[in-house]
């Protein structure tokens, strides 16, 4: 029923000439069409079209009275005309302020308003334009951020691969080297086991003991004496001090002199310890380092060495491309509009504490007396942005 | 100046949520009060000395006879128009005057002549004049009792507790001694050249003060405190040690008294045999405790006792510090207990006794005899004024907080209200707004362009406050306190220089407004060219006036400080009144006479209704405290001042959403709607607690604006008859018992009935509907209820519960717009509510709303009354000139019938239909546009 009264209410009414109905819209002069009746817009109720307008409240949702004070709930539709139209609630209609800029609240009061709509709309039409060149001149300024961003955004690419590169060259050092290292401590090993191998041979043996007796016997008489042990031996911890004839002695079994067979089995095995006397201007052990080993051994130590350079060089490399990395993992805007904030800091001093906020990174709090406190990680500024 | 800010609130936070009892002396730690009160009721030493009787046709004097230290005392007794009697004892020679208090009566009361009876060496009988009203005073022991017919009214001094510490010398000093000797010489020398010794001189001679010591050597040396007394680190002087009054009054058949305010305390005032008295010096309280004796911020000395048959009131006017003791010869009976005496035939008649005791001045008391409420009302209103007649904004709602910063604070809070669409008429500004506490200027970076701001706010027909208060800071670079101190306007120290106290600028000075000249001088500070960056919508708010002085004793002047010859002990409760009445008169004149001032005060004395609001003080954001306002504010109006308000919201900690929307609601319906807060609190604009709370919040104001036309009506009615605007049920129904207690309701005026809620989280509330012939209409739904009935009423947040009543018409202006001065034009609807005899009655006032000019007969007043079908406005001043551009727009009849039809009768005698609508199932007929000029004659009959 009241679908077919508004229906009929809207293309019947359009067949009569509308009457100027204050306070509304121009989308809804076609609730107001006049003819005998007006539906309250809500449907709630069939009033008489002098009704309309009338200063007396008789619909609930106030639509009779658009152009009064009359309904509580109301709404007054100011046109302003060369301003931005609006609605005001009805209760500013005629209480003596002006809130329509055209005047038209105010048509039955003491206030004397002028239309200030064009003065309005040309105030209006110029913020507008400030506006828009603050907004193109934003613009401006993002697409170079833009652009600067992307080149950036390339750059630490490009610096990624490379590091990238470099990685790998390193990695391909990294096992030549591994590889050389390994080789030289194999060398080293081998030689050292050839070594012990001679060792127990008898001849390399027999050779030593008698090579030394040689150097004690000075007067090659075929046995050493207490004379040549005291010229010969001395002290490991002191060999300004000449020993004594008793020690010299003891060192002889407690005899004169001792024959090679008896060195053998005596002094030989008291000097090869070593850990109380030894031969004069000699290391305390009286065995000669193998030339061999010995240069097995410097091998070895500077593969090594090198092994280790290249080890380092490789985990810094790995290391600035892991940074290189977190930094690109973040957002920085669709356009890198952002990533020029990146490696920024900003201070603000807020009465004793200054502030630094550094976007993508640290937010520190500093006070005058210097403490500082970290804040937390500013990790996506763009938000708030 | 803020260190010290910072100390102060540090010293008051660190004491909890709640007063520092300590900080305030019980009846024990009050010299004059333990003394007084250590008198039992005995037979009294007075006696008349009835051959002094001197009857004139004003007055009958008599001298009163201490027979105990034989000081003599002078009874004045005076019957005044109206039904009341004047007593006044002073000292017959009183070592120097004694302080009687001025400004407060608004003349001298007219007298009526008393003639005498009958007269015997016991006693005389004097006539009162109507209804067989005597006064007998009898002789020995003294005493005076007031009777009608065969029953006794009132007796003074039944209990033997008349007391009047004389001025004395003080034995132990140089002066006394030289003094004695001197008068005790000059007694020789009269003798010698008196021929006889008469009578007449010997008793003279008893009553000189020298020798009056002498006698009453005793007395004084048996109580500590008359000369000097401690409390915490002040000390007090006393240079002219002991000087208290006091008196008993019995109130035989009276079971119920009310008034005293100001306390935190019920309507009804209890009995105080069990603990302190109640107490009436002016203090500023740090978070009052509720529910006990304590003095609060103002005090009005006057009781009024009631029965069924009767009311009267006790008006004791003196302006030191007062305790109040009740006792009662039925309380602590129970029901049950008063049952029995009444079957046993054994009761004694129930009767209350009271005693006033106040610590220097003189006895001077005015007993109202009623006998009904409204004739007590007019009697304290023809002694000390009516309500002012407040300009009607005031009578919208009021947005204040500690602090509005700025002036964009201010700009923004006042579009909060529109873009809310809440109408408000009132913004405030508390003492942030200066410049560093110096009153009467402004902060020169937060309000550098008051008038400004002020100019924004008249744009939207709105108004401001600011505050005002009278301590002023002490720095030579302040034209005002420059200025006080060339004329030496400060109150003075016990040595004579200038005193001062700690304040909110730090160091203050306090102005003598004691004084005229002072007050001229401050009232003439508030002109435009003096006080600069003000408007004439720029009103004042005077808070701290009781005075509070930070570092003072109980926070407060020291009771030795001069006020001239006067110490401040013996103006103390009057001081704020003058600091309220200088304030208000400065508004007058800076408008030439014409405009009604605002003025907001915190402390008050008897006669303050005369200049303008009173609120409730530093209450805090609980329940209790929401329900406590309504005593408070009851007992306020039945003492006068009608214009009463607590701070909505509450002013300590922070409301939550319910108790803030149901004390706007509360608020909403009681005389001075104000929220308020506390600088430490959440801000709690009504818009910042969700869209569901503002919308309640918005509704219950709107309630308020649209009630603006009665709120008015009812306070040119108080203002012309001193009938309170809130009133007890008792009031309206002096007959019924079950009203006599009840203060969890109330009346606005004698047609609303409001009941508050004021429990947390309630889904109903119990009213009492008082009125045995009444029926009472529920406002929200027109619902019909029975009188003398105890109705539940089911409740949500939307409202609470308020009723019209049967027989009643009430205006109201449902176009709730900004400000009430956007309303003014506005159309009325008329909510004609029938009682059993389908009549009603109400009434319609209409004035600009802002100037005196009411008093020149400018207003329209008319009666309204539905009689017979028939409602018509008839003229109630034909005297009166005013037009006004209302006019009826509706009437609304609760309780109809169906007509057949509706016809308007105007002056011209033109007829005219009324279109109408009936809603049968409520009976409520509404009548279309009737159109008729408020101002005019009409008649609209229903046929």
């Amino acid at each position: 029923m009241f679908f077919q009264i508004i229906f009929a209410a809207v293309f019947s009414g359009g067949l009569v000439d509308a009457r100027k109905i204050r306070g509304i819209s121009s989308s809804y002069k076609r609730f107001y069409r006049e003819r005998k009746s007006f539906l309250c817009i809500d449907g709630s109720k069939i009033i008489p079209f002098e009704q309309v307008n009338d200063d007396y409240c008789d619909c609930d949702d106030g639509s009779d009275e658009p152009g009064t004070s009359a309904c509580p709930r109301g709404r007054f539709y100011c046109t302003n005309l060369g301003f931005r139209p609006h609605y005001i609630p009805s209760s500013r209609v005629n209480d003596g302020i002006c809130d329509c800029c055209d005047a038209s609240d105010e048509y039955n009061s003491h206030a004397h308003c002028q239309n200030t709509c064009w003065n309005l709309g040309q105030k209006e039409r110029a913020y507008v334009e400030v506006q828009m060149r603050t907004l193109d001149e934003g613009l401006r300024l993002k697409q170079q951020l833009i652009e600067e961003g992307v080149l950036l955004w390339r750059e630490k690419q490009a610096q990624l691969r490379e590091l990238q590169q470099v990685a790998e060259d390193l990695q391909i050092k990294l096992e030549e080297h591994r590889r050389r290292k390994h080789e030289a401590d194999q060398l080293k090993e081998q030689t050292l086991k050839a070594l012990a191998a001679g060792d127990s041979g008898l001849g390399r043996w027999n050779r030593t003991v008698s090579s030394v007796f040689q150097l004690l016997d000075s007067n090659g008489d075929g046995s050493i004496t207490v004379d040549e042990v005291q010229a010969k031996v001395s002290f490991v911890h002191d060999e300004e001090q000449i020993l004594s004839e008793e020690e010299a002695a003891a060192l002889l079994g407690g005899g004169q002199r001792m024959d090679l067979i008896k060195f053998q089995h005596t002094l030989w095995e008291v000097l090869t310890k070593g850990d109380n006397v030894k031969i004069k201007d000699t290391p305390s052990s009286p065995v000669g380092e193998d030339p061999h080993l010995q240069a097995a051994d410097k091998a070895a130590e500077w593969e090594t060495t090198n092994l280790k350079k290249v080890e380092e060089a490789y985990d810094t490399v790995n290391m600035e491309i892991s940074d290189l990395q977190k930094k690109l993992a973040i957002d920085y805007g669709t356009d890198w509009e952002f990533l020029f904030l990146n490696s920024q800091c900003y201070k603000l001093k807020v009465y004793e504490y200054t502030y630094t906020l550094c976007p993508f990174n640290q937010v520190l709090q500093k006070n005058t007396a210097g403490t500082e406190v970290s804040l937390g990680m500013q990790l996506n500024p763009i938000l708030p942005l | 100046m803020a260190p010290v800010l910072l100390l102060w609130l540090a010293v008051c936070l660190s004491g909890a949520w709640a007063v520092d009892r300590g900080n305030f002396k019980t009846c024990d730690q009050s010299a004059f009060c333990k003394r007084q009160r250590a008198l039992k009721p005995a037979e009294s030493p007075y006696r008349a000395l009835l051959e002094t009787m001197e009857l004139t046709n004003t007055k009958l004097t008599l001298q009163l006879i201490n027979d105990n230290n034989k000081v003599r005392l002078l009874l004045e007794l005076y019957r005044l128009q109206g039904n009341m009697t004047r007593v006044k004892i002073n000292e017959l020679k009183p070592l120097k005057p004694r302080y009687e208090v001025p400004d407060v009566l608004i003349r001298e009361p007219p007298t009526e002549p008393l003639s005498l009876l009958s007269q015997d060496e016991n006693g005389v009988v004097l006539s009162l004049g109507a209804e067989s009203q005597r006064v007998i005073v009898s002789a020995r022991p003294f005493r005076l009792d007031i009777m009608e017919g065969r029953e006794v009214v009132m007796s003074l001094n039944s209990r033997g507790l008349l007391a009047f510490e004389h001025l004395r010398m003080r034995k132990d000093t140089f002066s006394y001694k030289v003094t004695s000797t001197v008068a005790s010489v000059w007694d020789n020398i009269k003798r010698v050249f008196t021929s006889q010794t008469e009578p007449e001189v010997e008793k003279n001679e008893e009553a000189d003060p020298a020798n009056q010591a002498e006698t009453a050597k005793d007395e004084d040396k048996a109580v500590d405190g008359m000369w000097e007394e401690t409390f915490k680190s002040h000390s007090d002087s006393k240079p002219n040690g002991p000087s208290a009054v006091s008196l008993d009054f019995s109130l035989p058949g009276v079971e119920h008294v009310y008034g005293i305010p100001e306390h935190a305390d019920d309507l009804r005032l209890k009995t105080t045999d069990n603990g302190d008295p109640y107490r009436l010096y002016n203090l500023d309280v740090f978070q009052y405790e509720l529910y006990n004796p304590m003095a609060l911020y103002g005090a009005v000395p006057v009781m009024l006792a009631h029965n069924t048959h009767r009311t009267t009131g006790i008006f004791w006017l003196n302006a030191a510090e007062t305790w109040v003791d009740i006792s009662s010869n039925t309380a602590g009976k129970t029901v049950f207990g008063k049952m029995l005496d009444y079957v046993q035939g054994s009761s004694e008649t129930p009767q209350t006794d009271v005693r006033w005791i106040s610590e220097s001045g003189i006895i001077d008391v005015f007993i109202m005899l009623g006998p009904t409420p409204t004739d007590v009302f007019a009697q304290y209103a023809s002694l000390t004024g009516t309500q002012s007649f407040p300009p009607l904004a005031s009578l919208g709602y009021h947005q204040c907080r500690w602090n509005y910063n700025d002036q964009e604070d201010v700009r923004s809070v006042d579009a909060g209200f529109d873009e809310h669409d809440i109408p408000y008429d009132f913004i405030w500004l508390d003492i942030e707004h200066t410049d560093g506490k110096r009153y009467f200027t402004w902060d020169p970076h937060k309000f550098a362009t008051p008038k400004e701001m002020l100019q924004g706010l008249k744009d939207k027909k709105r108004k401001m406050v600011a505050i005002v208060d009278p301590h002023i800071k002490v720095d030579s670079n302040y034209k005002i306190h420059n200025e006080i101190r060339s004329r030496d306007f400060y109150v003075k120290n016990k040595d004579g220089g200038d005193y001062e106290g700690w304040c909110w600028p730090g160091n203050a000075g306090y102005p003598d407004f004691t004084r005229a000249d002072m007050r001229d001088w401050w009232a003439s500070m508030f002109a435009y060219d003096q006080y600069e960056g003000t408007m004439d919508n720029l009103h004042t708010w005077n808070d701290m006036n009781e005075p509070s002085v930070f570092n003072g004793p109980e926070v407060t002047m020291h009771k030795d400080a001069m006020h001239g010859d006067w110490e401040h002990r013996d103006v103390h409760n009057i001081y704020g009144l003058y600091v309220h009445r200088a304030t208000a008169e400065g508004l007058i004149q800076r408008s030439g006479g014409t405009e009604r001032p605002f003025v907001l005060t915190r402390a008050f004395f008897a006669g303050s209704q005369r200049y303008g609001a009173v609120w409730t003080g530093d209450n805090a954001a609980e329940w209790d405290h929401l329900k406590i306002s309504i005593p408070m504010c009851l007992s306020l109006g039945l003492v006068g001042i009608s214009f009463c308000g607590a701070d909505v919201g509450g002013f300590f900690k922070s409301p939550g959403a319910e108790l803030l929307v149901r004390w706007y609601q509360t608020g909403a319906y009681q005389p001075f709607f104000r929220a308020h807060a506390h600088m430490d609190t959440a801000r709690r604009e009504p818009w910042l607690f969700g869209p569901e709370n503002t919308a309640l919040i918005r509704e219950a104001v709107r309630q308020r604006y649209t009630l603006l036309p009665y709120w008015y009506q009812l306070f040119y009615q108080a203002h012309r008859t001193g009938y309170p605007v809130m009133r007890p049920l008792w009031v309206e129904y002096p007959q019924d018992p079950a009203t006599f207690a009840v203060d969890n309701e109330f009346l606005i005026g004698k047609d609303l009935l409001v009941h508050p809620v004021t429990e947390e989280g309630a889904r109903g509330v119990t009213a009492f509907l008082p009125g045995k012939h009444e029926v009472w209409f529920d406002v929200h739904t027109f619902q019909k209820h029975n009188g003398a009935q105890n109705l539940y009423i089911p409740v949500t947040m939307s409202s609470i519960p308020v009723f019209q009543r049967g027989g009643s018409i009430i205006p109201r202006k449902l176009r709730v717009r900004r400000s009430s001065l956007c309303m003014e034009d506005d159309p009325y609807t008329l909510y004609v509510a029938l009682n059993v005899q389908r009549t009603a009655e109400g009434e319609l006032y209409i004035d600009d709303g802002h100037t005196f000019n009411y008093e020149k007969k400018e207003f329209i007043h008319r009666r309204l009354s539905f009689i017979n079908n028939s409602l018509s406005s008839v003229n109630l001043a034909p005297d009166a000139q005013f037009t006004t551009a209302s006019w009826i727009e509706r009437i609304v009849i609760l309780g109809a019938s169906k007509p057949s039809k509706v016809i308007v009768k105007t002056t011209d005698g033109q007829e005219s239909p009324v279109e109408f609508e009936f809603d049968a199932s409520m009976s409520v007929l509404t009548l279309r546009k009737p159109g008729m000029n408020a101002g005019e004659d009409w008649t609209v009959t229903l046929q």
